[in-house]
């Protein structure tokens, strides 16, 4: 007993570099050689899906890049996901990007370059890249009284007026439905205070593993559509949408990192219970 | 095997360069480090003010005060599809106001600036927190307790039991905040329950929080591998070896900073 005890303290004093070295061995076997691993979709994901399933036919849908490319991995395969799922259907919704974020930009500008290689989108017809606009909750706030105002040219300085699928866009009233692909401020509560409560569009959201907590109450006040919750989110909405992508690969490596995580948490406290029961003891 | 453009490839080695220069601070603080971080910054800030000037300042703010109905139109003409609207002077000059903080005699000038902008935003903040945060949020916790249309028991969405976790949850929390009572006796109790639900949502938090590390995680080791392919004239080896032989070069050479 002794002796397991002696292992167990050594464990709690490792070196931090050798639990780096683990946690990264961790995350870059499973995506060297995959592994497959079931996905359950959890309610707030379904509850996305459903959402954007229940859009009627020939809907205006607004999608908001909010996030860059140090959030990328988690939320690009999110708002993937959902052109995905608007475009499948050929139910001839329309698509209106904006972005809260600058870099935002260029994750819709990527995200459009891997949609239009599955789909035969034509600008300005099937969707338009408004682009960003600084000014966080001011331009929701902008948004959803006059959208004239915050853009009067696209990402491409064409004049909105000149843009056949902006006829009768005015502000977000004319929109179906929502999406945020959101990293942090501005994001997801903005959308929602400044965009979703007051109009009544509904509104789903992805967001970062970090905020969901704080995101959470709004999907149970049904503020929110649903969440997309972190990778995992992700990768439940590729499920569901049966489009296997970036998220689902992940997944395994997820797990294990978690895995390793987890031993070293149960170990080091064990450590600490053991050295301080002897220390007690002596 | 597909030929990618030279400025591709060097954009890639770039990008394994500092990825792994960034994860070298797992061993320890370095010059590989130092100048990932530095880099970072510096493209950061400029790149915000670039992209913030040519999509707010420049279409929006000139934009309306050159338009092509302007009292300057002979001058310049900024034809961004706004009308004339002198009013946006004022703004123009908050901003100046606001970089006229550099200069110790008229740096007072920029509080003007700051105090619009800090006036602006808590009027915004305080409608969106009241009604999406305050009025939502109070209305959802106020849930059906004695329902006959509910079920006593569901693992997830509305139930009896949900309900009731929900409402003493809440009650409890809020009350643990309420010092103007000692926490003591029965009422210590059921301020404790609520620190136990605290705790959860903390741990809850820290779960998600790691979780969404492990996925960063996972983005930069998928364009390492990319970058390690044949196209990429093999970038993440070449740039991890160079790094690693010059850590080891410069920890051989200075033995005594090693530690720690």
């Amino acid at each position: 007993m002794r002796f397991l005890e002696d292992i167990l303290i050594k464990f709690g004093s490792v070196d931090r570099r050798v639990i780096f070295v683990l946690i990264g061995l961790a995350v870059l076997v499973p995506l060297l050689s995959p592994v497959d691993l079931a996905i359950r979709p959890t309610p707030s994901s379904q509850k996305v899906y459903d959402a954007v399933d229940s859009i009627p036919d020939n809907s205006n849908v607004l999608i908001s890049f909010d996030y860059g490319p140090s959030t990328r991995p988690e939320i690009h395969p999110m708002t993937l996901g959902i052109m995905r799922h608007i475009l499948s259907q050929d139910r001839g919704h329309k698509i209106y990007i904006t972005c809260l974020w600058p870099d935002g930009l260029y994750m819709a500008k990527d995200a459009l370059k891997t949609i239009n290689e599955e789909y035969d989108l034509v600008e300005h017809e099937d969707y338009v890249l408004l682009g960003f606009r600084p000014g966080n909750e001011a331009i929701v706030k902008g948004l959803a009284s006059d959208l004239r105002k915050v853009f009067t040219v696209d990402a491409a300085q064409n004049p909105i007026s000149e843009i056949p699928m902006m006829e009768g866009i005015n502000n977000l009233n004319d929109f179906q439905f929502m999406f945020t692909g959101s990293a942090g401020y501005p994001g997801t509560f903005e959308w929602v205070q400044y965009g979703a409560d007051p109009t009544g569009v509904p509104l789903s959201s992805g967001t970062t593993s970090i905020q969901v907590n704080e995101v959470m109450p709004y999907v149970q006040s049904g503020q929110l559509k649903g969440i997309l919750a972190g990778m995992p989110g992700a990768a439940e909405y590729e499920k569901l949408i049966e489009t296997p992508g970036i998220a689902i690969q992940g997944m395994a490596a997820q797990s294990y990192g978690h895995l390793v995580i987890v031993l070293f948490i149960i170990l080091g406290n064990l450590a600490y219970f053991i050295t301080e029961r002897r220390e007690r003891k002596y | 095997m597909e030929q990618l453009s030279f400025s591709t490839i060097l954009g890639a080695w770039i990008a394994a360069f500092l990825t792994l220069g960034i994860f070298s601070y797992l061993y320890r603080d370095n010059p590989f480090y130092k100048i990932a971080e530095h880099v970072f910054v510096g493209v950061s800030a400029a790149y915000w003010a670039a992209t913030f000037y040519w999509t707010q300042i420049y279409p929006n703010l000139f934009g309306r005060l050159f338009a092509l109905d302007s009292p300057f139109a002979n001058m310049y003409v900024i034809d961004k599809g706004h009308e004339y609207n002198g009013l946006y002077f004022f703004p123009l000059l908050l901003g100046i106001m606001m970089l006229l903080s550099v200069f110790k005699q008229v740096n007072w000038m920029a509080r003007w600036g700051i105090a619009y902008t800090v006036g602006i935003a808590a009027g915004l903040k305080a409608f969106g927190y009241l009604s999406s945060n305050v009025i939502s949020q109070v209305k959802s916790t106020a849930v059906e307790l004695f329902s006959g249309e509910l079920a006593f028991f569901a693992m997830s969405g509305p139930s009896i039991f949900n309900n009731i976790v929900i409402f003493i949850g809440t009650i409890s929390a809020l009350m643990y905040f309420y010092f103007s009572r000692e926490q003591s006796g029965a009422y210590g109790r059921f301020t404790r329950l609520g620190v136990y639900f605290l705790m959860i949502s903390f741990g809850a938090s820290f779960g998600f929080a790691v979780m969404g590390r492990i996925s960063l995680l996972i983005g930069r080791f998928n364009d390492l591998i990319l970058f390690s392919d044949p196209s990429y004239n093999y970038g993440t080896f070449w740039m991890l070896g160079l790094i690693i032989a010059a850590l080891g070069y410069w920890s051989f050479q200075n033995p005594e900073r090693t530690e720690g």
